[in-house]
């Protein structure tokens, strides 16, 4: 498993040559123009969701900016010496040996700073905006995996369960189907909680679709018939299927073992949905005077047992190629710290991948803490989450990049997070990224400041972040000729304090910090 | 930015009253289906005689009934607890302190009195609005994973001495509520570490709304920074007594003067640049005062009741026509929410055929209507009455609806998420135990909860005689239907349950096997055969997925 450990560069991305529509696609795609999500691959994703906005800061921690990060939130930061470093700049917080092992095996990839422009922060917006795949401006009311199954199963749920496909085409643990599963005509995901345990149910007719109430008595009749028609199929992958591996003894173990049992057990079922509640941590987010434990740790814990279990699981069986892993959350948290031992709502926080083929690297630099943190402070974004979906749609579901803007935005940009899986990667089709170079001046400034960077003719977008993490400007959004370029900001009618530009060139981006006085 | 806001904020104080097309009362016939819908909607599942009731006597007259001023209901009481040396069985433990001893039991058997007690509200609210309304405010004020039941029993009861009330003096009330003081880390929150969680869901989601962001940290209605002034204001408030040993076993809310900030608060120019100088114990009124004389606020708490009542859906037609009438009705009576509601029930609007039938039963409205629709009997002995009640509960929360812990701050997402709305409460988890549990209660009853007392089941040859004409087959499917459905079959669904009831047979058979049971009804073989049947119809209908809407 160690072989994987070549491609790992902190704080740099691997570059990929292959390019189409300017997006560059890895080794790994073969991208079926014509065809939405393929229907004959028996990949599977598993989304994980962090209810609640999780603490990225006491997740993934940036060592290199441990001392502002100490004076920003001295009642609840990690000792130095407790957390799980990973490389030089980034570690994990101690409740996370699971992960751990996981990245030190080549099975475990992280993106710094995953966010979206304008970061809202009211919860219930903002899950709308991760399931939905949305911008801040946009409303939407499918989610970004209903659209891309809608792409390839029009008219569903007209005509499902068939032949051709037996089984649903999400499951979401639990008790709720998940927003993200949402089609414009109805949600492809079907709940489940014991694979065992699944009665047959009575199926009504419906003479009247015309009205209101018609078409409700048209929906409740319609889920009885496709939870009976699904629950064969469930019953009997899981009555074939296997486990192999200790899981934990909580509910998400218990949910991913499903999971894993049903992969084996050959349910061609494509997205699973989990949930992990409690992550709205105001108060109380470690024990006072004892900051590695309490109820964010326990929660971190919780999450990398039981990925790590699934993983384990996965492996043994052989199955390890055939399933990738994120989780989500609706939002990170503040960088300082309430007086309640816990962190208010804030922006962008790191997002976690999980199995063997996924990019084994830390994407992206990690955050920069300002030594003077004002409250409401919170991360830029360096990656837009709506680019992780869609390299996902990609590289992993083989979609075209037009379907890909057409779900999710036209500005999609290809981010390499998941990988050749395992052994088939050959040493020569990756090379190490060439760094960006770009830096302002003056820096402090009272009025206006010039941004230098270089490029290649690519296309090129920089943008100004105030310290909630809201984009407040762009400053540049076209193609650009190869060589130095220099773009002033004029930053009056913006308030003093700390400004972050980032740029975005091709499928690399940079964020830095600059402070208008 | 400054100038769309501006733009944003003049176009939303330009909305000038419109004539109340939608709200224009209703003054069609009155019919069984008319009342019917309104007993429905305003009130946890009407058994027959209530819906015979209201159609002899009226829509105004049902609007009163429902809207009736009465008493407090009594504090639910210790049901068997006999190691509590503060309370003994019978009496209420709703103020009395925790004894040193053995508080992990004592606060158990409170709150399964508690939750207990609360079904048995719902159960035998009668023809009122009341309890509908109070699982209103739940839903809009939520809590969660309050410990103390004390604090529970103070915040419900608080909901329901405001159910149809004022809505401003409710939103002061809860600011300073124990349960909510905890629930929204209103207690962590001090001038000098200030915790801006309440200030952020009081006005995103329980008085104003979030408007679309136009800026950075500019949500229409308020900005990021009007959030950090709010949770200012509000600083320094703290509950005190969670499971209190004092001897008084006083508990409540009290002001902390140290814990306040007190600077002077400057609120954005979505409410007029308003400052506010340190008012101690005041201030948070003074807030709340500046919030409601928004008319936005008016506005957001009328769609919610529109969701709660009629339809999830709000077109701009029902914005204009309906909301917007609604929300000016309400700030002319100083959001005092009673008379708005009542122009809503008794409107054109309100009673258009559309609207009949089309909300999915939340899981305690399901439960409910099989409760009540069949009168289903609970022993009067006060500890099997309320480990009956308890019972109930634990159904609830295995169908994802568990009072007391509402699931998100924005509530239960069948009121708001678009774009399933009340179809978030059916999927392949839920549908299985509805349907359990309706043939459940149906055949064999259940217990109790850990069994104490007799079962509680659905008594099929008591029901049937509730209605007029049970010799007939058809009739007794109609009015079943009646009872079970907010709207009339069709004839091809009548036919159905007719070869359900009496398979292949004429109309006579049970005509004859009927009459022959009701001449005599002590012969056990007779009633059996005529049990058998209805068990099976009755079984049938409550799986139909008629029976799953309001």
């Amino acid at each position: 498993m160690k072989r994987r450990h070549f491609l790992r560069t902190t704080g740099s991305a691997v570059s990929i040559p292959v390019l189409l529509n300017g997006l560059s696609l890895s080794a790994l795609a073969k991208p079926s123009i014509f065809n939405a999500v393929n229907n004959d691959s028996d990949r599977v994703l598993v989304l994980i969701q962090l209810s609640g906005g999780n603490d990225g800061l006491n997740t993934v921690v940036p060592l290199d900016q441990y001392d502002n990060l100490q004076n920003a939130r001295s009642n609840i930061i990690l000792p130095e010496s407790s957390i799980l470093s990973l490389t030089d700049t980034v570690g994990l917080h101690p409740k996370m040996t699971g992960l751990k092992s996981l990245y030190d095996d080549g099975r475990l990839g992280i993106v710094q700073s995953v966010g979206y422009p304008n970061q809202n922060r009211s919860h219930f917006r903002s899950i709308e905006i991760w399931t939905s795949g949305s911008s801040t401006e946009e409303y939407l009311s499918t989610g970004w995996i209903g659209r891309a199954l809608d792409k390839r199963y029009p008219g569903f749920p007209e005509g499902f369960p068939n032949s051709d496909h037996p089984d649903p085409f999400a499951i979401s643990m639990g008790y709720s189907v998940s927003e993200t599963c949402q089609g414009s005509a109805a949600n492809y995901s079907m709940t489940l909680n014991d694979p065992f345990s699944l009665t047959t149910l009575a199926e009504g007719e419906n003479d009247d679709t015309t009205s209101i109430y018609g078409q409700e008595l048209a929906y409740l009749n319609a889920t009885i018939a496709q939870t009976n028609a699904y629950a064969d199929q469930i019953l009997s992958s899981a009555e074939s299927g296997n486990n192999l591996g200790n899981y934990p003894d909580t509910e998400l173990g218990e949910q991913l073992r499903n999971v894993a049992l049903l992969i084996s057990g050959g349910l061609k079922t494509k997205v699973y949905t989990v949930t992990l509640g409690g992550f709205d941590t105001h108060a109380n987010q470690v024990e006072g005077g004892n900051v590695t434990q309490g109820k964010h740790g326990e929660l971190l814990e919780t999450l990398s047992e039981a990925i790590h279990a699934f993983q384990e699981d996965l492996q043994q069986q052989g199955l390890e190629e055939r399933v990738i892993g994120m989780t989500f959350s609706e939002f990170g948290r503040q960088i300082r710290s309430n007086g309640s031992h816990g962190t208010d709502h804030g922006a962008a926080a790191p997002l976690i991948l999980f199995g063997s083929c996924v990019n084994p690297q830390i994407l992206g630099d990690t955050p920069e803490i300002p030594n003077q943190v004002e409250v409401q402070d919170a991360l830029p974004m360096q990656y837009d989450f709506r680019d992780i979906y869609g390299s996902i749609l990609m590289d992993w579901f083989e979609m075209s990049v037009i379907d890909v803007k057409k779900i999710l935005h036209d500005g999609v940009q290809y981010l390499p997070i998941v990988s050749a899986c395992g052994s088939t990667v050959s040493g020569q089709n990756l090379q190490t990224e060439i760094p960006i170079e770009m830096h302002c001046y003056p820096n402090p400034f009272q009025r206006w400041t010039n941004i230098r960077f270089t490029c290649e003719t690519e296309w090129v977008r920089l943008s100004i972040f105030d310290s909630l993490g809201s984009e407040v400007r762009i400053l540049t959004n076209k193609q650009l000729y190869a060589g130095e370029h220099k773009v002033a900001f004029d930053a009056s009618g913006l308030p003093p304090g700390n400004y972050f530009y980032r740029l975005q060139l091709g499928h690399r981006q940079k964020t830095k910090r600059m402070v208008k006085v | 930015m400054t100038t769309s806001t501006t733009f944003a904020r003049q176009k939303s104080q330009e909305q000038a009253p419109l004539p109340p097309l939608g709200l224009s009362p209703y003054i069609g016939p009155w019919t069984i289906d008319h009342a019917s819908h309104l007993l429905r909607r305003g009130m946890f599942g009407p058994n027959y005689e209530q819906i015979k009731w209201s159609t002899e006597v009226g829509l105004t007259a049902t609007i009163q009934k429902l809207f009736e001023e009465i008493p407090l209901p009594a504090p639910p009481v210790n049901p068997a607890y006999n190691g509590d040396n503060q309370v003994d069985i019978g009496d209420t433990w709703i103020n009395a302190r925790y004894s040193q001893g053995s508080l992990v039991d004592e606060m158990e058997y409170r709150e399964r009195s508690l939750y207990g007690w609360t079904f048995g509200r719902m159960l035998e609210e009668g023809i009122s609005i009341r309890e509908t309304l109070t699982l209103f405010w739940h839903n809009h004020f939520p809590i969660q994973a309050i410990l103390d039941p004390k604090y529970v029993y103070r915040y419900s009861n608080l909901l329901r001495s405001h159910a149809w009330g004022n809505f401003r003096e409710l939103t002061k009330e809860i600011t300073v509520d124990p349960s909510m003081l905890i629930y929204l880390n209103g207690k962590q929150n001090s001038g000098e570490e200030p915790n801006e969680n309440y200030a952020r869901e009081l006005l995103e989601l329980f008085t104003i709304g979030k408007g679309p962001q136009i800026g950075p940290g500019d949500y229409t209605n308020y900005t990021e920074e009007d959030v950090k002034q709010f949770a200012r204001v509000l600083s320094g408030w703290r509950d005190y007594g969670f499971t209190t040993h004092d001897s008084d076993g006083d508990f409540g809310a009290e002001f902390y003067p140290s814990r306040h900030d007190n600077g002077t608060k400057v609120l954005s120019d979505r409410f007029n640049n308003e400052e506010i100088p340190n008012m101690g114990d005041q201030e948070y009124k003074r807030l709340i005062d500046i919030i409601f004389d928004q008319s936005e606020v008016a506005k957001f708490i009328c769609r919610k009741l529109y969701r709660w009542f009629v339809f999830h859906e709000i077109s701009p037609e029902t914005e204009s026509d309906v909301i917007i009438p609604m929300a000016t009705s309400l700030i002319a009576n100083d959001y005092e929410i009673r008379p708005t509601l009542i122009s809503l029930l008794s409107s054109e609007h309100f009673f258009d055929a559309k609207f009949q039938g089309v909300m999915i039963k939340n899981p305690l409205e399901f439960m409910m209507s099989i409760y009540k629709n069949f009168d289903i009997s609970i022993s009067n002995v006060l500890d099997e009455k309320y480990y009956s009640w308890y019972r109930l509960y634990g159904f609830t929360e295995l169908m994802q609806m568990t009072y007391y812990s509402v699931p998100q701050v924005a509530g239960w997402s069948a009121y708001y998420r678009s774009p399933l709305f009340y179809r978030d409460w059916i999927n392949a988890s839920t549908l299985p135990l509805r349907m359990n549990f309706s043939d459940t209660m149906i055949n064999e009853g259940i217990f109790p909860f850990q069994a104490n007392g007799p079962k509680m089941k659905v008594d099929v040859l008591a029901f049937i005689t509730t209605i007029d004409n049970p010799n007939n087959p058809n009739a007794v499917i109609e009015e079943f239907a009646r009872i079970l459905f907010p709207k009339p079959l069709s004839q091809a669904k009548r036919d159905y349950l007719k070869a359900v009831l009496i398979p292949g047979l004429p109309d006579f058979e049970w005509t004859a096997e009927y009459g022959s049971y009701a001449a005599d009804p002590e012969n056990s073989q007779l009633a059996n055969a005529v049990r058998t049947k209805l068990r099976t119809l009755l079984k049938t209908m409550l799986k139909m997925s008629e029976f799953y809407l309001n």
